[in-house]
């Protein structure tokens, strides 16, 4: 499990984490959701040691991450960040195997072999394992990206917006994806997501962050509601339950009859 | 056994073809010079002023050829790697200028010293010049990586107008000729080019370590990788590489850049991969600028920092033009968006 306990993080006078506390819940899909600058990519940054802290605890398996070596934290916690990395021409199975670096240090036993061919097939890599990843399409290569964290075999998988750049069909492919983490490979998954819609289809918790701050957090249907949503985003959402799911309508329902 | 044989060839031509070039070039290399008593009968014969010209002068020339391009490619390599920029390397960066204001200043403070001291302080300035120069283009964040190497150039030019002056004003305006002109027929003072065999190691030892980095900072991170050491272990061996030598045969201008670029087209960014082969086919390339220099007005020779200026400009020039029209296709790109 990973506890969070009073983390504090500032820039200059900017406090950008104001005493977070919570706990993740183990094998599930949590989404982390909030308006841009609310501080949710600091708070991934910081539970994988990406980023130091000024106060606070962060446990992993009862650990604190401050007491762990770097390789062990790398063993725990695996984050994948959106970053660009256009014009890298390393191919899909180096990066794979880059993934077995905190196991391995560059140098593959046959057991590093295995995970890899593992992840490989089960991102249904295998007929493109040879192309460069800056060759790929957006969802072939964050598939690929997916498959080294897999490679990294950690029970904890961090993933900082990783619908960005694709389009809908793999978007939802990739949300389907984390969803077999879960349910296939056991994993807990902690994934921040733009859309509303899509934490409310595939989380099973839902964490809301405002200003540094967690506002709400709690299972999927007590937290997409019209109520708490609007604060956070401070926004006027219209929800509707749809096949008995929630679904938020962003749009402003009085718009095409004021343009009209 | 056969099949075995073609896959192996199947997967590892490229390299073969490599290695083979450097064997026959190797051979030429050695075996031609002014002196023609120097040649396979006597050898065979057991002649033994053929064996000691062999080994006290041919050899050791043609193993500071091929040790300083090996560095040099593989410090170009690391470089681009570390900054996560194409247009990287020690010699379009200041790092090979500033480590001839390193051999000066040992001069002028020491005076005439031996190699190994040269080497020293020529590492001291080359490293401390790199990380500067590094810090201030990652904090300048040029859009057109392209126009980098050109202020690397400048910074350089900077450099070495300093070093001139202090040569100047301390009177060792000999010297800086002596150590500026980039050839191999100092012979004699080839000593310090077996220090490259460290970084050369070094550098494949930590090959996957370079490439992660090449990944970006965070990504290296989440391997549990500790960034910064990797990053000034990278430094430490441009800098030695730089500075061992320039020390022993000079500049060799665009090694650093051409060379990884090149391997690069056929064997992608993971340095574990290409780092052998970048070593050889660097070698290959100073050997054939070198063998070039020596036989187009022989019985003389040119210096082959000219042949490699002249064939890596060229080079260098193509990848520049590639690099401009990239960057202006990318450009219209975000236009149209
Ligand atoms: N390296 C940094 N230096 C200064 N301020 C930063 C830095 N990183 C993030 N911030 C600030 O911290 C706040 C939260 O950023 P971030 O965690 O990226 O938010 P989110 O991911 O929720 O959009 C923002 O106001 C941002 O400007
Ligand atoms: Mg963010």
């Amino acid at each position: 499990m990973i506890e969070i306990k009073n983390i504090t993080q500032a820039y200059g006078r900017n406090k950008v984490l104001d005493d977070v506390s919570f706990a993740i819940h183990d094998s599930a899909v949590t989404a982390l959701i909030g308006a841009n600058g609310a501080g949710k990519s600091t708070l991934l940054g910081v539970i994988t040691r990406l980023i130091p802290y000024i106060s606070g605890e962060v446990y992993i398996d009862e650990h604190e991450i401050k007491s762990m070596k770097t390789k062990e934290v790398a063993k725990k916690v695996a984050i994948l960040k959106q970053t660009h990395h256009l014009g890298v021409r390393v191919a899909v199975q180096d990066l794979v195997e880059f993934g077995r670096f905190p196991h391995c240090g560059g140098r593959l036993m046959d057991i590093d072999r295995q995970k890899v061919e593992e992840s490989i097939s089960f991102m249904d890599l295998d007929n493109i394992r040879d192309r460069y990843i800056d060759e790929l399409s957006g969802g072939q290569r964050q598939r690929a990206f997916i498959a080294m964290i897999l490679a990294q075999d950690t029970p904890y998988i961090f993933l900082d917006e990783p619908l960005n750049n694709l389009d809908i069909r793999y978007s939802v492919e990739m949300m389907k994806i984390v969803r077999s983490l879960v349910q296939d490979l056991h994993k807990t998954v902690i994934v921040v997501l733009h859309d509303i819609n899509f934490a409310a289809a595939y989380a099973d918790y839902v964490v809301t962050m405002q200003d540094g701050k967690i506002v709400s957090h709690g299972k999927v249907d007590e937290i997409i509601t019209k109520n708490k949503l609007d604060g956070i985003f401070d926004y006027d959402f219209n929800i509707i339950e749809h096949q008995g799911r929630k679904v938020c309508l962003y749009f402003d329902s009085n718009e095409k009859d004021s343009l009209a | 056994m056969r099949d075995k044989i073609k896959n192996l060839i199947k997967l590892y031509w490229k390299r073969i073809l490599i290695i083979g070039a450097f064997v026959i070039l190797t051979i030429i290399s050695l075996a031609i010079g002014a002196l023609d008593v120097v040649n396979f009968k006597d050898l065979f014969a057991g002649n033994e002023l053929s064996w000691k010209i062999l080994w006290t002068s041919r050899v050791p020339r043609t193993l500071a050829i091929i040790l300083s391009a090996s560095g040099l490619s593989v410090a170009g390599l690391i470089m681009q790697s570390i900054s996560r920029n194409k247009f990287m390397s020690p010699s379009t960066s200041g790092t090979t200028d500033a480590a001839a204001l390193g051999v000066i200043i040992a001069f002028i403070a020491l005076g005439d010293q031996p190699g190994i001291i040269q080497t020293i302080f020529a590492f001291l300035f080359a490293l401390i010049s790199t990380m500067a120069f590094m810090s201030v283009i990652k904090r300048l964040k040029i859009r057109e990586i392209v126009y980098i190497p050109l202020i690397g150039i400048m910074y350089g030019g900077l450099i070495a107008a300093f070093t001139q002056i202090l040569a100047y004003r301390f009177e060792a305006l000999q010297m800086m000729q002596a150590i500026g002109l980039g050839g191999f027929a100092k012979i004699g003072s080839f000593a310090t080019v077996y220090i490259i065999v460290v970084p050369l190691i070094l550098s494949v030892i930590y090959s996957s370590r370079f490439s992660i980095i090449g990944m970006g900072e965070d990504f290296s991170k989440n391997l549990g990788l500790r960034y910064n050491r990797v990053v000034f272990v990278g430094l430490l061996l441009i800098a030695l590489v730089s500075a061992s030598s320039f020390v022993a045969v000079g500049q060799l201008p665009f090694i650093g850049l051409i060379i990884p670029n090149m391997t690069a087209s056929f064997y992608g960014d993971n340095l574990k991969r290409s780092i052998i082969d970048v070593m050889f086919f660097g070698a290959d390339f100073v050997l054939i600028c070198d063998i070039l220099s020596r036989v187009i007005i022989a019985p003389f020779e040119i210096s082959v920092s000219l042949t490699i200026s002249i064939i890596g400009g060229i080079i260098f020039v193509i990848y520049m033009i590639g690099g401009i029209r990239h960057g202006k296709q990318s450009q219209r790109a975000a236009q149209r968006k």
